[in-house]
């Protein structure tokens, strides 16, 4: 509580920053310059691209043809992306536990329309070359071809390794574009960070799709046509045919049901939701503008907002956009005093109010309470990961010589005149002081990383954080030392018995997850490989596990009858042979796997005489003697 | 508050403020070829040095956008410039610094001579001649030593630099490196509420050339042509000037409050921002009957966007006018010095938020400035930051007994494998023993504080001062004496340079390379110098490559000067002779080397052959 009072709202000053460079107003003139100039029907011009300084602007018009409109209103269903343009979307951390990254199918047709057509490509790839960095812009249903355009153009750089180019998506009034999967996707990337999408007070549009799909296909053609009409030619505005205004509040309704629910959820509802948001919102009022990123607090806001709103009003601000952007971008100018109430004595309770007042929610308001709360939420949501992986980070250090006394007591066992390898000591130890110690060693690092674990999950981490080399590189250290002792552990209490075998049956799932981190892990300059020496730790820390199932099949081979089984039997230990042989004599294996007395040269040597008994052939296994490798 | 004076505030005599501010202003009617005025009055202890401005756009700006250079680090004019562990020079004003660069050969003798005659001596400026002042100073303040050095009766007594409405000189590396050389309270700024030229290089040159250069015409004291008030001009430069200075202000408000939306870094591809920031102590004209003192640097930035802002729109086009008008109305706004009343803020600590009208005390001082709610909340923020790092300093502070135990340790663990007649670099690689062991623990005990420290220098999350602390370098290089050859010995017992490259490199931890720039740093030796600690990673190097490549005459050269080095870190006791153990790792290496060598080499008489 005390670091609560000590601190300071900050979605207000962010707002304030975006709002005082020329961006946003640059965006929306351009936005407004094609939208008037640009022939629907064909793909070709419904987009322009523009230097202005260093920075190049794509942006879309706001007007989409009708038949277009119609692929937006009838393909309300999700899709998956293409793989071919989107890879870095498609990788997820728990392949197959989470929902694939999905869109809505009506906006990605729309995008491919335009992204087809011969001009874009070559004008995307020279604005590309001549620009220090892009913004790509566009209002309305329009904005989600500025959104899927950025993410195609981000996944393209990642793809051909080009030097980082920024890259800005400013949409305005922008449907909702995709599923929560993608939302998680994009902060994995750190894309989040590249969206700012601007949402009026009121402005349905960006909540239309919190309904389930296929509800208002008629009335949506209807709110298109009419806000087409309304861009292109506002004298004609009234022949538009208009929605009634019981249609209209019908709409208002059901959105601000949805969202209701939404809001009221909380944090990670059990339901799969359809549509969610991604990126930063920046919502504006005709007081000022808020700043925020917490995709649960988004839908908060927009809920709270729209509260405040009229089912007329809510059609109408969509087409606003021009107004806000004007009137924000000079509010800079301007000391803006005018706070209703008193001001809290706290800082950052000051600061929340300050920011209801630039979200032109009045403290007399019902809502105003449920926004406060929603400001902090989003707050404390936006800095807890980062202070947990400060902490962690800290954590890590005070663990470390836990991790050092196994490394210790793996380079005795090694020097040792017993010649077992720490796998085999550990496996076979005693009741001695030390042993214990190694083994609460084992037991306490593994809660560390558990928790690690926990943390990601639970959403309390960075969503890079898996990313992060401190953390790839710490884990993998962690696991290449330590898995084989929780090996040893598994088949000294004869799991495997129980359960099965460690490899399939008794693996702990964190060493699953950091397994995959590893490699997944982006390597820079390709690795030089060749060691001039054993490694330090077994670079496969399954090696041990598998050895016991290589040996269970040998001392099964004796007693099997069966030729069929025989046969499964001899692949396997073939099979584990090579692997073996090749870890060896790549160097990769550490010291103790080739010590006399480990269970690898006596698995060596059983399988040896076995052969020799069978009239088979001997294998080459080089062994170390006196420290040497010789065959 | 009230009762308090400036002059007890600033600790300087207002008589010396007024007299500089005239001398200021006269100096921008110096005929063209003289360079500088000086004004020694008999009977006064202090010489006053001041400067002409210029009115020629390129003397602002020498480039778009900001016309920003790096110090050049050779020759090292200006050596204390900047970041030391992070290794940053500071960036200063290109245009601003040529001027500086030509005015100083003549300057110089004056000045020391002043000195000589143990004169107070005062450099001051308005306008474009505030820079002047400014690395006139920082010149000064560089060559103290030297000036005590070569004659040692001459005057102790500080320098003091005035200026008025100067615009601003460099980033934020000269506050940091002012604070941590305790040279910042030397500096005091005079700036009016709307003055429009302290905030001018916040903007830009390609946003407001044009503008500028009308602005700056009509501002020339020297000007014949009579200019009418360039009255679209200026509110042209105004607009661009508040916008840009706001763009800079909230970028850096987001990070005092805390932001962790990564927008605000994507935005900086985006948008040029201002390098400039603030330093020194500045006071604030309100143009009422208040000063606003003011030294946290971070508050004083939001205070030059903040102040300037606008009551109501109808206002504009009139404040506009005035914030160019009041660029010359210092010497009237400092005529009743002594009257005025004083606000001044060490610490930010409950400032009144609420702006409304009615109020007293502080907050009319802050409503009479034009600090609305919103400007107050930066600069709690502000003072918050500077808090924190206060108390990031006590939290590393406490944990000099815990560094002391694991020095001691290691300390104890290098003797006792001295007495064995073995290194404890060799110890740690071999790693036989129990006492080995633990003094590996002790080593990542001790790197995980380190590296915390370092963090936070990263990060500049600890007062300025920190790296002036005698204590800590003290600290600092013991630490990193006893314990890198102990990383060096873990880095290779692992083959980690098979994988990561060279510990030079690639892998030397940033705890020692800042640590042994603290040291290179307070004893003013080149960088490098200092490299004792990492003897054992060259000697590890010279290992491989020798027996890689087998010549010689390939390395003859790096070995004669290592051994050159090793001499004298031997001689010094920067370096334990624990390294010349027969077994030793560099002896086993020595020995290989060819005879014709050895014999001639200049450590063969530590060495038992």
């Amino acid at each position: 509580m005390e670091h609560e009072a000590s601190s300071f709202e900050s979605s207000e000053m962010l707002a304030n920053h975006v709002a005082s460079s020329p961006l946003l107003s640059e965006s929306w003139r351009l936005c407004c310059d094609i939208t008037t100039a640009a022939s629907p029907s064909i793909p070709g011009q419904s987009f322009v691209m523009k230097q202005v300084g260093s920075i190049g602007y794509v942006a879309f018009s706001s007007i989409i043809s009708e038949a277009e409109a119609g692929i937006c209103c009838c393909n309300g269903n999700l899709v998956a992306l293409d793989d071919q343009f989107f890879s870095p979307l498609n990788k997820q951390i728990n392949e197959g536990e989470e929902e694939p990254v999905l869109v809505h199918a009506g906006f990605l047709r729309l995008f491919f329309s335009i992204y087809d057509s011969p001009s874009f490509q070559t004008q995307m790839m020279e604005i590309i070359q001549k620009s220090k960095s892009i913004v790509i812009t566009g209002h309305s249903i329009r904005a989600t071809t500025a959104s899927l355009s950025t993410l195609w153009l981000l996944s393209h750089l990642q793809k051909s390794n080009s030097p980082s180019l920024p890259i800005l998506c400013i949409t305005f009034g922008s449907p909702l574009l995709g599923n929560e999967s993608l939302s998680r996707a994009i902060l994995r990337e750190r894309w989040d960070g590249n969206f700012c999408q601007v949402v009026s007070k009121h402005d349905i549009m960006p909540r239309l799709l919190f309904v389930p799909p296929l509800h208002f296909i008629n009335q949506l053609k209807f709110l298109l046509n009419f806000w087409h009409l309304s861009m292109t030619s506002p004298q004609f505005q009234t022949l538009a045919t208009q929605l009634n205004n019981e249609e209209k509040a019908e709409i208002f309704r059901s959105v601000m049901a949805c969202l209701e629910v939404l809001a009221q959820a909380e944090e990670a509802g059990s339901e799969t939701r359809a549509f969610w948001p991604f990126g930063s919102y920046f919502f504006c009022s005709e007081e000022g503008a808020i700043c925020m990123e917490n995709a649960t607090s988004v839908i908060k806001m927009m809920h709270l907002m729209l509260m405040t709103g009229s089912p007329c009003a809510s059609i109408e601000d969509h087409l606003k956009y021009g107004d806000y952007i004007g009137k924000i971008s000079y509010q800079f100018l301007k000391q803006r005093n005018s706070v209703d109430g008193d001001i809290p004595e706290s800082c950052y309770e000051a600061g929340v109010a300050l920011a209801l007042q630039s979200s032109a929610i009045s403290s007399q308001e019902p809502v105003s309470t449920a926004a406060k709360d929603c400001l902090k939420m989003a707050r404390r949501m936006g800095r807890t990961p980062n202070l947990n992986v400060a902490d962690l980070a800290i954590k890590l250090s005070m663990i470390n010589p836990y991790r050092a006394q196994i490394e210790w007591y793996k380079a005795c066992c090694d020097d040792s005149d017993e010649q077992m390898g720490y796998y085999d000591s550990f496996k076979l130890r005693g009741v001695s002081k030390r042993d214990s110690k190694v083994n609460m060693n084992r037991i306490m690092l593994g809660k560390f990383w558990d928790g690690v674990i926990d943390k990601l999950e639970n959403n309390d981490l960075p969503h890079d954080f898996h990313r992060r080399s401190k953390w790839v590189n710490a884990s993998q250290f962690y696991m290449l030392l330590v898995e084989p002792l929780d090996i040893a552990e598994y088949y000294r209490n004869g799991l495997h018995r129980s359960k099965g075998h460690y490899v399939k049956h008794g693996r702990p799932r964190r060493y699953e997850i950091f397994e995959r981190w590893w490699k997944e892990r982006r390597v820079s300059d390709k690795e030089n490989n060749k060691r001039s020496r054993l490694a330090s730790s077994t670079q496969d820390s399954c090696f041990w596990a598998e050895l016991e199932e290589a040996r269970e099949c040998l001392d099964n081979v004796r007693s099997e009858s069966d030729p069929n089984k025989l046969d499964l039997l001899w692949q396997n230990i073939n099979n584990f042979e090579k692997y073996a042989v090749g870890l060896v004599e790549s160097k990769q294996v550490s010291k103790d796997v080739l010590a006399r007395n480990s269970s690898y040269v006596s698995w060596v040597d059983d399988l040896r005489e076995l052969r020799s008994q069978l009239w088979q052939f001997s294998v080459k296994v080089p062994t170390l003697v006196n420290g040497k490798l010789v065959p | 508050m009230a009762s308090e004076r400036l002059g007890e505030v600033i600790s300087m005599k207002e008589e010396v403020i007024k007299k500089a501010c005239s001398i200021a202003m006269k100096a921008h009617k110096l005929p063209e070829k003289q360079l500088y005025l000086v004004e020694k009055n008999r009977g006064s202890s202090d010489v006053i040095f001041s400067f002409p401005g210029s009115w020629t756009i390129s003397d602002w700006f020498s480039r778009s956008p900001f016309g920003e250079k790096m110090i050049d680090p050779h020759p090292p004019q200006f050596a204390s410039l900047r970041s030391i562990g992070n290794d940053q020079v500071a960036t200063v004003n290109e245009a601003f610094l040529t001027r500086f660069q030509a005015i100083l050969p003549q300057l110089q003798n004056e000045v020391v001579k002043a000195v000589a005659e143990r004169k107070q001596i005062v450099f001051t400026g308005h306008s474009s001649a505030g820079p002047i002042a400014v690395l006139m100073t920082v010149w000064f303040l560089e060559n103290w030593e030297n000036f005590i050095k070569s004659d040692p009766s001459t005057s102790r007594m500080p320098p003091i630099c005035v200026t008025f409405g100067s615009p601003l000189v460099g980033d934020f590396i000269i506050n940091h490196a002012l604070r941590r050389e305790s040279w910042s309270h030397y500096f005091i700024h005079f700036v009016m509420r709307y003055d429009i030229v302290p905030r001018v290089l916040l903007a830009p040159l390609s946003s407001l050339e044009p503008e500028l250069k009308t602005i700056l015409d009509f501002l020339n004291p020297k000007c014949t042509i009579h200019i009418q008030e360039p009255t679209r001009e200026a509110s042209a430069l105004y607009v661009t000037v508040m916008s840009n200075a706001s763009s800079v202000a909230s970028h850096a408000a987001c990070h005092l409050m805390g932001n962790t939306n990564k927008l605000s870094d994507t935005l900086l591809s985006f948008i040029e921002l201002s390098p400039y920031r603030p330093f020194g102590t500045y006071v604030f004209c309100t143009g009422d009957r208040e000063l606003v003192v003011m030294k946290n640097p971070d508050a004083v930035l939001q205070i030059l966007f903040y102040s300037s802002q606008l009551s109501s729109e109808v206002e504009g086009p009139e404040i506009a006018l005035r914030s160019v008008k009041d660029h010359f109305n210092y010497q009237s706004e400092l005529q009743n010095l002594e009257t005025k009343g004083v606000a001044h803020f060490d610490n930010l600590e409950g400032l009144p938020l609420s702006s409304n009208v009615g109020a007293a005390g502080l907050g009319l001082v802050l409503n009479n400035l034009g600090l609305s709610t919103r400007a107050r909340l930066c600069l709690c923020a502000a003072g918050e930051l500077e808090k924190q790092k206060r108390r990031n300093q006590d939290k590393i502070n406490k944990k000099k007994t815990d560094i002391e135990k694991g020095l001691l340790a290691l300390e104890g663990y290098k003797t006792r494998c001295e007495a064995g007649r073995v290194s404890y670099y060799d110890a740690l690689k071999l790693s036989k023993d129990t006492d080995d062991f633990n003094a590996n623990v002790r080593r990542l005990e001790l790197a995980g504080i380190f590296d915390e420290i370092m963090e936070m220098l990263k990060r500049y999350e600890l007062p300025d001062e920190f790296e002036g602390h005698r204590e800590w370098i003290n600290i600092g290089t013991r630490y990193r004496r006893i314990v890198e050859p102990l990383d060096i010995a873990n880095y290779y017992r692992h083959l980690k340079n098979e994988d990561t490259g060279p510990y030079m490199k690639r892998g030397r931890p940033k705890r020692y390379r800042y640590t042994q720039r603290w040291l290179e740093y307070a004893l003013k030796i080149s960088a490098g110098s200092s490299g004792e600690s990492c003897f054992w990673a060259r000697i590890e190097d010279l290992c491989l490559r020798t027996i890689n490549m087998g010549l010689f005459e390939d390395v003859k050269e790096e070995i004669l000067s290592l051994e050159k080095q090793v001499e004298k870190w031997v001689q010094n006791r920067e370096l334990g002779d624990d390294i010349f153990f027969e077994d030793s790792t560099f002896v086993k290496w020595w020995k290989k080397l060819p005879q014709q060598h050895r014999s001639g080499s200049c450590i063969s008489k530590f060495i038992n052959n």
